[in-house]
């Protein structure tokens, strides 16, 4: 029974009244309802785009989000819905991502916010959103990100959460390597991972790429550089 | 049977041995009551025993059997029967009625004959007594069960005697030298006397001292005497012991000693068994001392072989020592202490100092005594032949290793390695006896140092074999020029980077063959197979495809002479042509130039014979390999001109008109700039001169001019104007190698993905293992990861999802 009544309430206001029911019916609001779910969909995508969110409805989802585009929170929700391609959802990959969430409307999704956000510290789940986010950034039939996505990218997923991540971006911005593959770009979250902050740990003669190796050799004489001329003065 | 007994025992020595072996017979079959002892028994023994063979006389002879007595009265008694049985043809026994006593004071006067005799013996004097009456006495005391009594008395006779001498060797005033002496002489005269005294007292020695186990034999008695109250008395001891061991020193420092007096004093010590402890220890310590002292300090005084020398020197005089007065039980301690302390102990300071010097000296005997001396010691080898495979690899750098790529020493760099590699191949077979682990060790290092510089040491080798090969060079015979190239083999095969050596040989391979210029087609083939040998076919088929293209050449050429002569030809023109097949030879960049139509005639009668031959080929020529000779007509005479194709178009303008700009050549021409600006230079600025530049110059500049040479001289005939070619190398020399460079990538690319499809799952060390493995030329790790990265993008292998450094083959 509650279902449907809920389901006629929330299709008429989805802005207003969620506040009471969470204070009121707390229970009854937390079931999922896949129509719901879809209509929620509806209002966000457009015909141009096959059916799918393209950017258009990206741009007002995220405004009724309340976030950035550029927001982490988005890559971890695309994580979920597992989605193909920036910018755009399918119904499919919708309903896949807010059924694993739970949610049917912009207030429970908001309030998952903060659980999404945990979910980076956990090592795997950051790895996995980690790795989607290559191949979700992708352009069409290139196989490598470009460098200035490469470097947005990763300044969005790794700045904070590793200490060398600017002296990396750095590198990458001066380096003769015009992009990063998915090798790279995966061996970079490993490397962040397992990698002391002063490299002492790190071996040459290990299976890091080749980018990792001049990075470490690009960093050790900077240090180097730095540090002679800090006796200097 | 005792008729042939008595005529033996006349003589004091063969009589004692025949007493002993009867002795010993007697003891063990008398109990049992033999017949072979009966028959002796009657004569010697006591009448009582002697009818028959009853149980108590039984008893007696055991008695006897035990006691030394038997063997005096056998002779005495015996000697009566003898008589008695000359008289009387029947030998009858009987009992003597009675039993024959021995005067009351019998012992006492005899030992004071004996003791005498011993006095007299001690004091140098003659024997009153006849030697063999002492004899007898001593003989007769033992056969009455004196014989305990006799030896306590003898002994103490000797041991007052020896007491007495015991004094002398305190004496403090002796010299030690003198000390030695005295104590030599009265051990010496101590052997003496107790040899005689021994002698005398033989029976004694022979049955009481034998029987008795709690009492030594007379000669030991009296080294036992000797030692106890002469030698083992500490000061005499330290002393005599002092004494020696100055003496040998002083021999050891070069002074003549008397070696007589050490051997027999060492040998009283050996005889008083006193040698290990009283002597060889403390000998040993101080050879131990003084060697070791004298390796500090020589090694700090002499050059090492100098030194080696010395050690060597030192270990002969103590076999000699060995050999004359040491004993023979000191041998091993104490040639490995002169070995320990001269050599094992300066084991690295030699290495150091002086192998690199005596190495580079070429000091052949020396070198061989160091091997020799270092096979002694532990370890003295193997640290040999590291040291040895240092200065290889030291010495070999300084060849390779060419920090300003100064072509001047380049160019010397496989002379000297090959002068290297005999020096050291001599070495190693004269001094170090041809040792395997030498050998080793030298290709080690050889490919070691070698390697150090990558690709240049290939190339060299390359151009070396093409010097040697190309014609021109009358300095070596051909069983001279197939040695070397033996030689320069060996160093081939030290290189890693054989692809570079190939690419190199190639192109001048090239060249040779295409000017002409290989100085025999033997030699060519000889290095050809060796090559084969060392790397197999698959390295020297393009090599030989080349050959192959100018036999086929050959004979192409004699049908299209058969051919044009058939046909009319347009001008007497001769032209010759050489079908390269594509991929065996080095590439050509193709240039486009115009030819005089006359040329481009003859190219095309020639196609259209080539393709009738073999259709469906694509014939592409190539302007810059080609040469041509011209006739040339100038004021002093007629000459031929020796000349690349490029040289011949430019100066086939001049049969138009006397002058042309550098830019008119160029438009007619449309050689390509630089080569023509070099051209023009080998044309007007070389030796031969056959044109003149305005202004004139050694290089060419845009707006220059040419002018014919009519005055041009010359004393030959034909004239060979070569290209001016420097510039040309050192491009051609990039281009090679950034070919070589390629090439291993695809070999790295195709080495991967062979290795991981057999394994399909690697760990990124194993990989790289497996590919140093494989791979015959030189890499850095970063290469291979950089492939392997390139592999993984295209989808050929995956790294692990979880374990970073692992990968899998994708099918």
């Amino acid at each position: 029974m509650p279902p449907r009544k809920k389901r006629s309430s929330t299709a008429e206001n989805e802005v207003d009244k969620p506040k009471k029911r969470l204070c009121s019916k707390k229970s009854a609001d937390s079931s999922f309802s896949v129509k719901r779910c879809t209509t929620w969909f509806k209002t966000y995508c457009s015909a141009e785009n096959d059916g799918s969110i393209g950017p258009d409805g990206m741009e007002k989802f995220c405004k009724d989000l309340g976030v950035e585009p550029e927001n982490i929170v988005m890559l971890v929700l695309a994580y979920r819905m597992e989605a193909k391609h920036m910018g755009y959802f399918t119904l499919n990959e919708w309903l896949k991502g807010m059924t694993y969430l739970q949610c049917d409307s912009i207030e429970k999704l908001n309030r998952k916010f903060d659980v999404l956000n945990a979910s980076l510290s956990d090592s795997v789940t950051f790895r996995n959103v980690y790795r989607f986010a290559f191949e979700f950034s992708l352009e069409n039939g290139i196989r490598s990100l470009d460098k200035t996505t490469a470097i947005e990218l990763m300044n969005l997923l790794l700045d904070g959460r590793w200490s060398l991540s600017k002296e990396f971006m750095q590198f990458l911005e001066q380096s003769k390597f015009k992009g990063m593959n998915k090798d790279q770009w995966y061996n970079v979250y490993e490397f962040s991972h397992h990698i002391l902050p002063d490299l002492s740990n790190y071996d040459e003669d290990g299976a890091w790429p080749v980018l990792l190796d001049e990075f470490v050799e690009w960093h050790r004489q900077r240090s180097n550089k730095t540090s002679e001329t800090g006796v200097d003065c | 049977m005792p008729l042939s007994y008595i005529s033996q025992s006349s003589g004091l020595r063969e009589d004692r041995q025949q007493n002993e072996d009867i002795v010993e017979p007697k003891k063990r079959k008398s109990s049992s009551g033999s017949n072979t002892c009966n028959s002796k028994r009657p004569k010697e023994d006591s009448p009582s025993s002697a009818a028959g063979m009853t149980d108590n006389s039984l008893d007696a002879q055991r008695k006897t059997a035990l006691g030394p007595q038997n063997n005096g009265f056998n002779r005495n008694s015996s000697h009566i029967a003898h008589t008695k049985g000359g008289s009387v043809k029947k030998l009858v026994i009987k009992n003597l009625k009675e039993k024959p006593t021995l005067p009351a004071n019998y012992q006492q006067d005899t030992w004071e004959k004996l003791k005498d005799a011993v006095n007299a013996i001690h004091t140098q004097r003659s024997i009153n007594a006849s030697l063999e009456e002492l004899y007898q006495a001593v003989e007769n005391l033992c056969s009455h069960k004196m014989s305990a009594q006799l030896y306590v008395q003898l002994k103490a006779v000797c041991e007052d005697h020896i007491r007495s001498k015991a004094n002398q060797f305190l004496e403090e005033y002796l010299h030690r030298e003198q000390f030695l002496k005295l104590m030599n002489s009265c051990w010496q005269v101590h052997c003496g006397q107790m040899t005689m005294i021994r002698s005398i007292f033989l029976f004694l020695d022979r049955t009481f001292v034998l029987q008795t186990s709690s009492v030594t034999s007379l000669w030991d008695m009296g080294l036992d005497l000797f030692r106890m109250n002469i030698v083992s008395n500490p000061v005499v001891q330290t002393r005599t012991i002092g004494g020696l061991l100055h003496l040998i020193e002083r021999e050891r420092n070069g002074e003549a000693v008397d070696r007589q007096l050490l051997k027999s004093l060492l040998r009283m010590l050996c005889d008083l068994q006193i040698y290990k402890e009283a002597f060889e220890v403390q000998f040993l310590e101080a050879t131990d001392r003084l060697y070791g002292a004298e390796g500090q300090r020589l090694m700090q005084e002499r050059e090492v072989p100098e030194y080696i020398a010395h050690v060597d020197k030192r270990l002969n005089e103590e076999s000699e020592r060995l050999l004359h007065y040491l004993d023979q039980s000191t041998r091993k301690p104490l040639i490995f202490c002169v070995e320990k302390q001269l050599i094992e102990q300066h084991l690295h300071a030699l290495l150091q100092k002086g192998l690199d010097m005596m190495l580079e000296q070429n000091r052949v005997d020396d070198l061989a005594l160091l091997y020799q001396l270092l096979s002694r010691v532990r370890d003295g080898l193997k640290e040999l032949y590291v040291a040895f495979a240092s200065y290889i690899k030291k010495t070999g750098r300084i060849f390779v290793i060419n920090n300003d790529n100064d072509p001047e020493k380049d160019k010397d760099m496989v002379q000297q390695l090959l002068d290297f590699k005999d020096k050291i191949d001599n070495i190693i077979a004269v001094c170090f006896n041809k040792n395997e682990k030498f050998i080793n060790v030298m290709k080690e290092s050889f490919e070691n140092f070698i390697n150090q510089r990558q690709n240049k040491p290939a190339e060299v080798i390359a151009k070396y074999v093409d010097s040697k090969l190309r014609a021109g060079n009358k300095e070596s015979t051909e069983e001279e020029l197939e040695r070397l190239l033996d030689k320069i083999m060996v160093l081939f095969r030290f290189i890693h980077g054989k692809d570079v050596f190939e690419a190199f040989y190639k192109k001048d391979l090239a060249k040779r063959l295409l000017v002409g210029k290989s100085a025999s087609v033997d030699a060519e083939k000889s290095m050809l197979s060796k090559l084969k040998q060392e790397c197999g076919g698959g390295f020297t088929s393009k090599l030989e495809g080349m050959f192959k293209d100018m036999e086929l050449s050959k004979d192409i050429m004699l049908a299209f002479k058969q051919h044009v002569a058939n046909t009319k030809s347009p001008d007497n023109i001769e032209l010759m042509v050489n079908v390269l097949t594509m991929g065996y030879w080095p590439t050509y960049t193709p240039m486009e130039v115009n030819l005089p139509e006359e040329m481009i005639k003859y190219q095309e009668i020639f196609s259209k014979f080539y393709h009738a031959k073999h259709s469906g080929r694509k014939l592409q020529w190539q302007p810059n390999l080609g040469h041509c000779v011209l006739k040339a007509e100038f004021d002093a005479g007629r000459k031929e001109l020796q000349v690349s194709l490029f040289q011949a178009l430019c100066l086939l303008m001049f049969n138009d008109s006397n002058e042309f700009s550098l830019e008119e050549i160029r438009e007619a021409t449309k050689v390509e700039i630089t080569e023509l600006v070099r051209t023009m230079q080998s044309l007007a600025c070389g030796k031969a001169r056959v044109l003149h530049k305005s202004p004139k110059g050694k290089d060419v500049e845009t707006g220059d001019r040419f002018i014919f040479n009519n005055e041009f001289r010359h004393k030959l005939f034909r004239i060979k104007i070569n290209q001016i070619q420097m510039k040309e190398t050192q491009e051609e020399n990039l281009n090679t190698t950034e070919r070589v460079f390629q090439d291993r990538q695809y070999q790295v690319d195709a080495a991967i993905v062979r290795i991981m499809k057999m394994r399909k799952t690697l760990t990124h060390n194993q990989l790289i293992a497996e590919l140093f493995d494989q791979l015959k030329f030189p890499v850095k790790s970063t290469d291979l990861k950089k492939r392997i990265e390139s592999l993984i993008d295209r989808d050929y292998m995956a790294r692990d999802k979880e374990t970073s450094n692992q990968y899998h083959y994708i099918a």
